[in-house]
Order: structure tokens, then sequence, then C-alpha cells
């Protein structure tokens, strides 16, 4: 298969400025100190990040050390303990396990005891433990009269509150209004149920801009009530995601990425095949076998043709080679649905609307698919009540609005004035984890704890009690939820007797402390998981069938669609203030640190804009002003927008007009309407004339073995992937893509008696998540550099994760793949350090001392695989100042702190290497097989990364490594990378399968019986001939030194 | 018209170049012999807020190193040890002002920081003796559970009445154990005998340990910097 691979459009065309790009050694001022940035801004970006606590530079200076007074049991200072917990994070409960050093938590991991992770987190739980130390959080309350605001203390808060509260204890709550974010917290439940009986007068609703309307909404349809869906993807044989991302965002995303990365097994007889039905390029379509974009308003017509053409008799058949792409797929997922009756599984985003929800339902139904990949479970959480709220408010008003959590003044839908509503409220109270634009509007905001700091409890989505223990004590003058509304009810405020209750009064057995205790250290309470439940199906009429997708769109302004997308960043925007995530690199995109109007590159052909173009976007009389960026994939005739952008009140990272902070990125909530908050037709794109570069990450530190004019053929070289029929035919076909000379080593090879260790990375299995990326960060005291360090190509992330398309830029194939520092035997960045600060162990680590590094760079510079990084610029000096020094909390003492023009790289975690030694070696016996977990193996939801020794063959990595789709990237360089990845096995319909060619890929037959390795064709061409000569010869200094 | 020095001045040159090689020469001395870690770190000495003193404990009452620090063959760090460690014999007058029979100096004017920690839960801030940079990752346990004792890097703690750096406990020194540990390896139960002499050849002894447990030091740079 030879496919023409491409990292983004600029490279597919070959413009002047890409190949400006491409040959300058570094971007371009990538060596020069930023321009046009204002010192004030970096210093807030900067002490967003990390600094590094009180370097002493000479001899005896004073330093102290204070141990406890009383040591508590079991701990023992310097090492760290876990600590299960579940709580709600980005909507979400999650059962968690927290990693404690001396007493504050630094690091956050699935809980492996649980399925909904197994030990997987993704980016969110990882970046939540910077939010734990974010001095933006509220810290006390605060009382704003008369247009300005006072620092108050909670005795103040509590006067003002006991004083309201004493009052409504005579009206019964007359007046009263509370707007609370959405929980799964059965103790807030039970005190709200409390405060309902203590005031029956108040009015209560419950609201988050990330409510499950529509899925609720469509169960309910569906079977006359809600119910939740857990699917067994590792069974099933054929997967359909409409509009949906699956594996990525749904509440369910890491079990089921686990459960279908499982079932992605090659070798296994049945290998899952996964049908992507969308409109944005979703996480859950990188791993898809056939996608077809389309606009969300065509979708529900696809899903109603899906049941019509499944309810006829007649014999599947494929559809004509020249029509269109969607006819094709869709007569190929019929064909499946029908051949696999009861092992299918389908299933719809949140975006579409309850019609096509319940359809869904419907048809797993029909399929057989029920009680066997498909698993309903009832529902118990509360539904969003927020247009009630709306006719409550606008009709009466009332003497006083409490606002728990959330910040609907910022995420509710444009066209509701949620402040004006709140104006009718006499006294307005928002308690919440950070004082936002909602607090704005208030006349007083009290702190909220953060979850690692309170006891409180969760319910899981597969129904199971967990319970969260604090991990340490707030931070700031804060209360958890349920002290707090323990306040008001004028009941005992202590957190853990609160929980505790509603334990004992849902769960009798917990009276027992014994058995409470082993709840808390499990996290969670493990007989509570909800069983299965059989609802009948109603009737009702889905969404009526249309043939409007069958046919590829035209462009016409003003009738384009616009579809509203949860940030893989900031979500709905609660995250804006968390720099990990605002720099991270969104899945596709990899743009950084704003959002932007992503459209196809026809769209954008057909409306006259390219990429940093600023177009403003109208629809129903209301506009924004975005910069474009052009996405492969993006369905044609359709803008995706982020959410979560655009935050006036966020903090010092995201945003803070009050402190002259500009917002990061652009609000799309302004032109999200009610009856829109998904998608809605009818936009219309202008542009603006001016330009705004987006900090975009995707041709940085691009693997560049020759040259532009060689690359497109050899991205091949690195992504290597084949169909399943071409893996059965010849089961080594990725080793033997790329044909080289003879391998022979300019030194003396180096043997590895000991541990060798080493990392395989399946790119079957990687959806390009990014959860490593983020768990790197925050293993490896990563630093953040900024939008506009981005933009000079210097950020980092030890740990990139590149994607490629290929195929056609409206419908095209997607592949991902993690790159760390390979760890090479050979290491080219060894030969050219003159000062020996990248140096081998004899376990096979590429060693870094950053105490030697003087900065040359040339390592990074001889890196094939361009993973070192560089400190360009002292990124955690600034961050002494008084105010942040609080973020120094979570760094990771067990990883040195860099600063100032040192390079770093990927270690494999060698500080859990050693770790694990020592403790093995203290206990006398040997280190197990898969015992050390690198960081990004451990966060891996799909287990797509194994570590370990590769000399024994017990371990998963060895197993892998000798596994026949295994290669090593640049391999034919002779670096010896002790990196391997698995090559990407897809699964195509046998009628849009290409044809299988021969292993090699040019012609060739019967090589596969050759020794790998040993090949040299003169007659034919040979990439890696060429880029052997590339490598320069090295010295007979270096060769020395080697030896 | 230009000024030439007058030829008599030539009779300097050499002065000037023997003062200027000279000169440079003993500055370079000076600040190599100054940064020495030999000069820089051996004898440090600071002044601890409690006078405690190891010769009395540790030498006259033969205490073992564990009883106070008690973390060193579990983890990286061998802990100071708590207050409440000291309070285990120098109780003070509770509440009711009686005193314990077995409390030991339980008014001393010296024990006034102990007492006052133990009371209001604050910690003594004790003064760091042997203190690594940053970037050492130095671990207590896998040297004292491989049969490394304390003396090795303190040296004679049991004689001190207030504790100093003796070894220079730099990068050379580390090396040289970790390239030849035979001499340096005692049998583990006279790991925290400070005074033990062993009563054949070190080197003989240390060899057969290093047999016996299988210990092999390593040199990486990532054995130490992370």
């Amino acid at each position: 298969m030879s496919k023409t691979w491409y990292r983004s459009l600029r490279e597919l065309e070959n413009t002047a400025e890409f190949q400006e790009m491409l040959h300058r050694e570094f971007p371009e001022a990538a060596s020069e100190f930023p321009k046009g940035l204002s010192r004030r801004r970096w210093l807030q970006i900067m002490g967003s990040s990390l600094a590094l606590a009180g370097v002493s530079g000479c001899r005896f200076e004073a330093e102290t050390l204070a141990p406890f007074a009383t040591r508590p049991a079991n701990r023992i200072p310097g090492k760290t303990q876990q600590f299960n917990t579940t709580v709600e994070i980005a909507g979400q409960a999650r059962a968690l396990r927290a990693t404690s050093y001396d007493g504050r938590p630094i690091k956050l991991d699935g809980n492996p005891d649980h399925l909904s992770s197994g030990g997987a987190s993704d980016s969110y739980t990882q970046a939540t433990i910077l939010d734990l130390y974010d001095p933006d959080r509220g810290q006390t309350p605060i009382e704003s009269t008369g247009g300005s605001k006072f620092n108050r203390s909670w005795i103040e808060a509590d006067t003002f509150l006991t004083e309201q509260f004493s009052q409504f204890a005579g009206s019964k709550g007359d007046g009263l209004c509370v707007l609370a974010e959405s929980t799964s917290s059965p103790t807030a439940q039970r005190l709200k149920t409390a405060l309902q009986d203590k005031f029956p007068q108040m009015k209560w609703f419950d609201y988050s801009s990330l409510s499950p309307v529509n899925s609720r909404g469509g169960a309910t349809l569906a079977f006359g009530k809600p119910v939740r869906t857990e699917y067994d993807l590792e069974s099933a044989a054929v997967v359909v995601t409409i509009d949906s991302d699956l594996l990525g965002q749904h509440p369910e995303g890491l079990r089921n990425a686990r459960s279908f990365s499982r079932g992605r097994n090659p070798d296994s007889e049945q290998m899952t095949r996964l049908y992507a039905v969308e409109c944005e390029f979703t996480g859950t379509a990188v791993a898809a076998d056939h996608r077809v974009a389309l606009r969300p308003s065509q979708i529900a017509g696809f899903l109603a043709s899906v049941e019509q053409a499944l309810a006829s008799d007649e014999e599947t058949h494929a559809a004509d080679e020249s029509a269109p792409w969607s006819q094709q797929v869709f007569a190929a997922l019929v064909d499946d649905l029908k051949k696999h009756p009861g092992q299918s599984v389908i299933t719809v985003g949140e975006r579409q609307p309850v019609e096509v929800h319940a359809l869904a339902h419907r048809l797993n139904q029909k399929l057989g698919n029920v009680g066997k990949t498909v698993t309903l479970l009832p529902d118990e959480s509360s539904a969003d009540t927020f247009d009630e709220f709306v006719t409550h408010a606008e009709a009466n008003g009332g003497s006083m609005l409490l606002l728990l959590g959330g910040n609907p003044v910022y995420d509710s839908p444009a066209d509701v004035e949620v402040a004006e509503l709140m104006e009718k409220f006499e006294n307005r109270v928002h308690f919440a984890v950070y004082p936002n634009e909602t607090s704005a509007v208030c006349n007083w905001y009290l702190p909220m704890s953060h979850p690692l700091e309170c006891w409180s409890d969760a319910t899981l989505y597969d129904g199971t009690y967990g319970v969260a223990q604090p991990l340490i004590e707030p931070l700031f003058e804060s209360r958890s939820q349920i002290e707090f509304l323990a306040g008001l009810l004028g009941e005992e405020t202590d957190g853990l007797e609160l929980v505790r209750q509603t334990a004992r009064e849902l769960y009798p057995e917990l009276k027992s402390t014994r058995e409470w205790e082993r709840v808390v250290h499990n996290g969670f309470h493990a007989d509570s998981t909800a069983k299965p439940i059989t609802p009948e199906l109603q009737n009702f009429e889905g969404p009526a069938a249309s043939t409007e997708w069958q046919n590829p769109v035209e462009v016409t302004n003003g009738e384009l669609e616009v579809v509203f997308t949860t940030d893989s960043s900031v979500l709905d925007g609660r995250f804006a203030n968390n720099a990990w995530l605002q720099e991270l690199p969104h899945p596709l995109t990899k743009m950084t640190w704003s959002n932007a109007a992503i459209m196809s590159p026809k769209t954008a052909d057909a409306l006259g804009v390219k990429d940093d173009d600023v177009v403003r976007l109208e629809l129903d009389g209301r506009e924004i002003e975005l910069p474009v960026y052009v996405q492969p994939g993006q369905a044609t005739g359709s803008v995706a927008v982020a959410i979560g952008y655009g935050r006036t009140h966020a903090g010092l990272v995201g945003g803070d007009v009050e402190e002259g902070v500009a917002p990061v990125g652009v609000n799309a909530g302004v032109i999200r309407t009610a009856g829109n908050r998904y998608f809605a037709t009818g936009l219309k794109v202008s542009p603006t004339g001016r330009r705004e570069e987006l900090a975009v990450t995707q041709d940085h530190y691009a693997i560049d073995k020759v040259g532009l004019e060689e690359i497109h053929g050899r991205v091949g070289d690195l992504v290597r992937e084949g169909t399943l029929d071409e893996y059965r035919e010849h089961p080594e076909f990725a080793e033997h893509r790329v044909h080289h000379p003879p391998l022979e080593s300019l030194w003396t090879e180096v043997s590895y008696d000991g541990h060798a260790w080493g990392m395989a990375i399946d790119l079957n299995k990687c959806i390009g998540c990014n959860a490593c990326v983020v768990a790197c960060q925050s293993e490896n005291n990563v630093p953040v550099v900024g939008p506009d360090q981005v933009r000079a190509s210097r950020e980092m992330h030890w740990m990139k994760v590149d994607r490629y398309f290929t195929g056609d830029t409206e419908e095209p194939e997607v592949a991902t793949q993690p790159v760390t520092c390979q760890h090479c035997e050979n290491a080219p960045c060894e030969q050219v350090c003159p000062v020996a600060a990248t140096v081998h162990s004899n376990e096979g680590l590429n060693d870094m001392a950053y105490n030697r590094c003087i900065g040359t760079r040339y390592c990074g510079n001889n890196c094939p695989y361009k993973v070192r990084r560089f400190n360009f610029l002292d990124y955690r000096s600034e961050m002494e100042a008084a105010n942040r020094e609080l973020m120094n909390l979570v760094l990771n003492p067990e990883v040195t702190v860099r600063s100032r023009g040192v390079m770093e790289k990927c270690t494999y975690c060698v500080q859990r290497i050693q770790n694990t030694r020592i403790e093995a070696k203290n206990e006398r016996r040997p280190i197990g097989p898969n015992e050390i977990q690198t960081a990004c193996q451990q966060v891996c939801a799909s287990e797509a990364i194994v570590f370990g020794d590769l000399n024994n063959p017990e371990s998963d990595v060895a197993k892998a490594h000798a596994d026949a789709r295994a290669y090593g990237l640049l391999a034919e360089l002779n670096v010896k990378p002790r990196t391997k990845y698995l090559a990407r096995i897809r699964n195509p319909h046998p009628w849009l399968a290409p044809p299988v060619e021969s292993a090699h890929g040019h012609g060739g037959d019967g090589h596969g019986e050759e020794a790998h390795g040993e090949h040299a064709h003169a007659d034919e061409r040979h990439d890696a001939e060429v880029s052997h000569n590339s490598v320069p010869a090295p010295t007979q200094e270096l060769r020395e030194e080697q030896v | 018209m230009r000024f030439n020095f007058p030829t008599w001045t030539n009779r300097f040159v050499p002065v000037l170049i023997v003062t200027i090689l000279g000169g440079a020469a003993y500055v370079g001395a000076v600040v190599f012999a100054a940064t020495d870690p030999q000069t820089l770190n051996i004898g440090h000495k600071p002044t601890q807020p409690v006078p405690f003193s190891h010769k009395t404990h540790a030498g006259r009452l033969k205490m073992d190193c564990r009883y106070c620090h008690n973390t060193v063959d579990k983890a990286a760090f061998a802990a100071i040890p708590p207050t409440a460690t000291c309070s285990n014999c120098h109780t003070g007058a509770d509440a009711n002002g009686s005193v314990s029979v077995s409390a030991v100096h339980s008014d001393s004017p010296n024990l006034a920081l102990v007492r006052q920690s133990q009371a209001t839960g604050e910690p003594i801030d004790w003064m760091k003796v042997h203190d690594l940079p940053d970037y050492v990752y130095f671990d207590h346990s896998a040297h004292v559970n491989s049969g490394v004792s304390c003396v090795s890097c303190h040296g004679r703690v049991d004689r001190m009445d207030v504790v100093e750096q003796v070894k220079t406990l730099s990068m050379t020194f580390c090396l040289d154990c970790h390239r030849n540990p035979d001499p340096h390896l005692r049998p583990l139960e006279h790991v925290t005998d400070l005074a033990w002499v062993p009563d054949e050849e070190p080197e003989v002894i240390g060899g057969r340990i290093r047999e016996e447990l299988n210990i092999n030091p390593r040199t990486n740079c990532s054995t130490c910097h992370r």
C-alpha cells in the first residue's frame, strides 16, 4: 500500500512558507528573543507553569529540615503514598488513584481496580492536579458592593447567610432560588432534599452546560425513562459511531477505548470494524476503518436510511465505485450490520437530537445487540432544569439566588440573558471553585474547595457509589459543597460525617466501620454497581429518512452549518485557566492556546479564505470573529467552532479582563442559542482582511529524512499500516516496507546483558487522545511556554503525537503516532555532544545529565526523530514571585527541574525505573516483568504503550518486539531504536478494501522469506540508500569516543 | 607626533609578563583550591537550634542510629526524627505539673524547644548538615541494605558533640566507591556500628558480601541524576 501522507495542507501544497520553514535549521525566530510579547503577559504565563524552588549556588546556605512534631502513622518522609478517591472531573464522576508526596498530591491517575478506567485516565484528569495549586482559585469570600470588591472572611459571609436564611425560615423559603451545577453526589442530593423539606417554597434547578440532554431525552423517547448505555466493544464485530466521540469524550470513553482496543486485535479471529459517521474529526474516527464526513443535519437522515435498509429483505450489494463515498460506506455498513446480528453497536453522540438517539436504541434492539454488546443501566441522575429556571426567574425573581458551582453567565445559551435574569434577585451568591463570569455579577462570591481537598461522594456512570477522601487540607479559605449545604441547614458540617450518613442510609452494610473503611480504601463500593435493565421499547416516530446525505454538498455561503464542539483542551471553558491543557495540541488540528473556525479545504476554497485569515461568522444576527483553520476531513459546508474560549474572568492564564489579561481565543457561545446548542444552519462567513497566526504545532519537530521532495513517499515509512488481509498474507509486511543495505555499525557493538529497557507502541491501538502528553508533563515537570513560544516552535512536550492524513482532503484517513526519545543504541545525539552530557547507560538508556549540558543544541540537530527539547528561556524563573509560588507544589520531586540553556528529553521515566530497582533490591527479589510502567503507558486507555525489560522474555515489551508487526522507526539509519512500533492494521469492508499489494510495495515477491535487513537491490529505487548517505560520516574522534 | 615609550622601559617587560602570568596562576590556584569540595564541603558545622549531642546519645548511650533515623533502611531519606521521638525520654511536666518518673532532663533549658514543639505541634527547624545538590538523587536504603555503613559518608558521628561534615560527598567521592565498593562493604548487622573494626582485610569481607548480596553498583548518569 503506497499511500501519500501529509501532516498539513501547507505541506501537501508545498507552499513557499513551508519550504522556508523546512530549510531553516530552526524555525523562524526560534533562536531570537520573542518580539512584541508584553513582559506582563510573559510573567503571567510563565507564572502559571512551574518554578524552581531556591537554587543554592553557594555552599553552607542555611537549609532547614522541619520534621513533624508527631509523624503520622505509616508516613515515611520522601516516599509517595497512594490513595483511592472518586471525584467529579469535567462533569463526570471518576474513580481515581492519587499519588501524594509528603502530604501533597502530585499526580492523579485512574483507579486500576475500577472498570471505568482500569488505571487509565484522560488529559482532564491528569491536568486537574494543576488546578489544585492554581492561585487564581477563589481564596476568600468576596463581597461586591457599590462597584467595589472586598475580601471578606467566612465569619462575615456566614453572618450574611444566617441573616438571609433566618428570613427564609419564616417564609418557608419563599424567594429563595438555587441554581446548582448538576452533580452525581448522593450526599448533595440528600442535603438538597433536606433543604427542600425545610424550605418547601424554595426553587431548585440543576444546570450544566455538559448535561446529556439529548441522550437522556432519546432514551426517554425510546424506553419511557432515561437509561445509560454500556458497550462491550471487545466482542462487537461492527461498531458504528454516529457523530459520537465514543472513545474520547463519551462519559465512559476510557472504558470504551480499552475494550475497543482489545477487540482490535488483528491476531484474533474477529477484529472489530469501526464505522464513523460524523462532522468534526473526532479522536474516535482516528481508529475508524471507514469514516464519512457529513454535516450534522444530514446525519439523522443517514441513520434513518440505515433503518430502512435493514428493514428491507433485499440482498445487500456494493455501491458503484463511482458513487459518492458516503453511498459506498453506507452499503458496506448495512451489509456488515445484517451479517452480524447481535454483534454490533450503534452509538450516537450528544450533539444529535433526541430522535436520533432513540433510533439508535431501536436499532440496537432490533439487531439483537441489547444484552450482548449493549447493556442498559438505569439512569438515576437528575434532569437538567435550566429552562425552568429561566421561566421561573423571568416570572418571579426573588430575594436570593444561590448558584452552586457552574458558570451560567458564560456558558448558557446566548439568547438567554442570564446576567439580566440574575438581576431580578436582590442577592446573588455564587459558591464555586473559581471566581468567574458569573461571580462577577453576584454580590457574594464564596470559595468552594477543590475535589481533592474535601470529603465527598459521587456516583460513577455505571452506578457505582464512590467516596472522595481529602488528600490535603484546603489550601485556601474554602468549604466543600456538602459542608456548605449542611451549614445552610444549620446542621453538623463535618464532611466525613455527612458522607458517612449518606453511605449508611444507602447501603446498610456500610454501618460497620470496617466496611466503611474498606470502601474509603478502595475508593468505591463494589457491590453498588447498577444491575442491567431490559426496558420495553416504546413506539415512536424516528427521524425522517432522507437522501440528502447521499450526494456531496455544494458550499453556499449563508447556508453553512456551524458545529459547536466541546474542546479537547478547555472542555466547556472550565479548564480555561489550566496552562497544561491550553498548551496541549488538539489531537487533530494540533492547535494550542486558541480556537478557530475549522473548515475543510473545499469549503475554504469556496469561501476564498485560507489558514489564519480572520473571518466573521454570522448566525441569526449574532457574530464573532475567528481565524480560519483548514482541516481535512471536516464535513464539507460546515464550520466547527470550539466553545470554552474567550473567557473574560478565568484567571491569569485563560484571561481576566479586570487584571488586563486578554482572553484566550474567542467565545463561540455568543452565536450559540438555546435552540442551536450543538449545531445550526444558516451560517455566513465573510473575510475581515485581517490575519492572526494560530499557534499550531503540526509542522514542528517534523521528522524529515531527506527533504520535502521525498517526504510524501516516506511518511509511509514512518507510520506503517496495512489491511487485515495484507497482514494475514504477509504478517511481516511492516518490517519489509523499507529496504536498506546491510546495516553495519561503524562502532564496536555493545551488548546488554542485564536489563535492557525498551518500549513498544501499538499504532493499531493509539487513538491520538493526548493523555500521554499531559501525563508526561505532570510526571516529568515539563514547563509551559505560552502561545508566542509555541509559534516559535519552542514547545517543550517530551512526547509529541504526530498525526498524518492520507487520501482525499475531504474524506481523509488519519494515522497517529506518539513519538518520544527512542533511546537508540547507536544514538546520533551522543556522538555529537562535545561535553558528554548525553551518554548511554549500560541498560541502554540514553541518559541526559542536565548539569553537564552547555546548550550547543548539536544533539537536537542530529536527532533523526526530533524529540529533544531545548530550554530557550528560563520558563520557570518568573514563578518565584510570591503570589505564584504555590504552583511549585505540583512539581514531582523525583525529577530534576531544568533551567535555561539545557536540552531535555524523554528519559523512559528513569525515576520510576530507579525507584523500582531500589525497592526490588531492598526486598532481595528481581524486578517483575511488567512491574515498571512509564507515565505515558500508565495513562493510556487503549493500552497502546508497553514498557519493560527486553531481556526478560516474560515481559509484554519483549513479546511486542517479537511481534510480526514490529518495526523500528528509521531503523535503516542503524541507530537501533529501543522503541518499536507495531504497524497499524485497518480492517476495511471487503467492498472498500484496496487490492492487496505486495508486502514490499514495489511489485517484488518472495522477499518475505529473506532475512530482513540483508536486502541490497541495486535495480530498484531504495529510499534508505539515499538517506543512509545523508547521515554524516562520523569523525575519527567520535568513533574512538564511542568505543 | 606619536608618543613612544623610552627604551629604558623595556627592562620592565619581562617583569610585567612574569607578574601577569604569576597573577593568573595565583588566581587560578586560589579559585581551584577554594572551590574544591575538599575546601567547600568539609567542616560544615552549623549550630543546631537544640544542642543535641550525637556523642552522648550514639556514643556514650550506644543508641542505634535507627532509633531516631528509622526510615534509613526503608526510604531515600534518613528521616530527621519527629519531636515525639525526643519526647519518649525527654517529656516535660504535664498540665498538672507532674513529671513522669522515667523522664530525663525534663526541665533542662536546652530542651525548651523540644517541649514547646511537643506542646504546640510546630516542628523544630533543624539545620541541614549533609546537603547534596537538588539534582542528585541519593537513596539511603539502597546503601544501608547493601552493607554500606553510615560511617562511610558521615564519619564518626558518635564522637561528635555537634555534627559536622567530614567527607566531601562530591561526585568523585561517590564514584570512587561505586567503582570499587569492596573496602566499604560490611556485614549488614554492623552497618550502624560506627566503631566496628573488621577482623580481616576489608576488601576480602567486602568482596564476600558483594557476591552474597549481588551488589553491582552502577556508574550511569541516570543512577543518580534524573
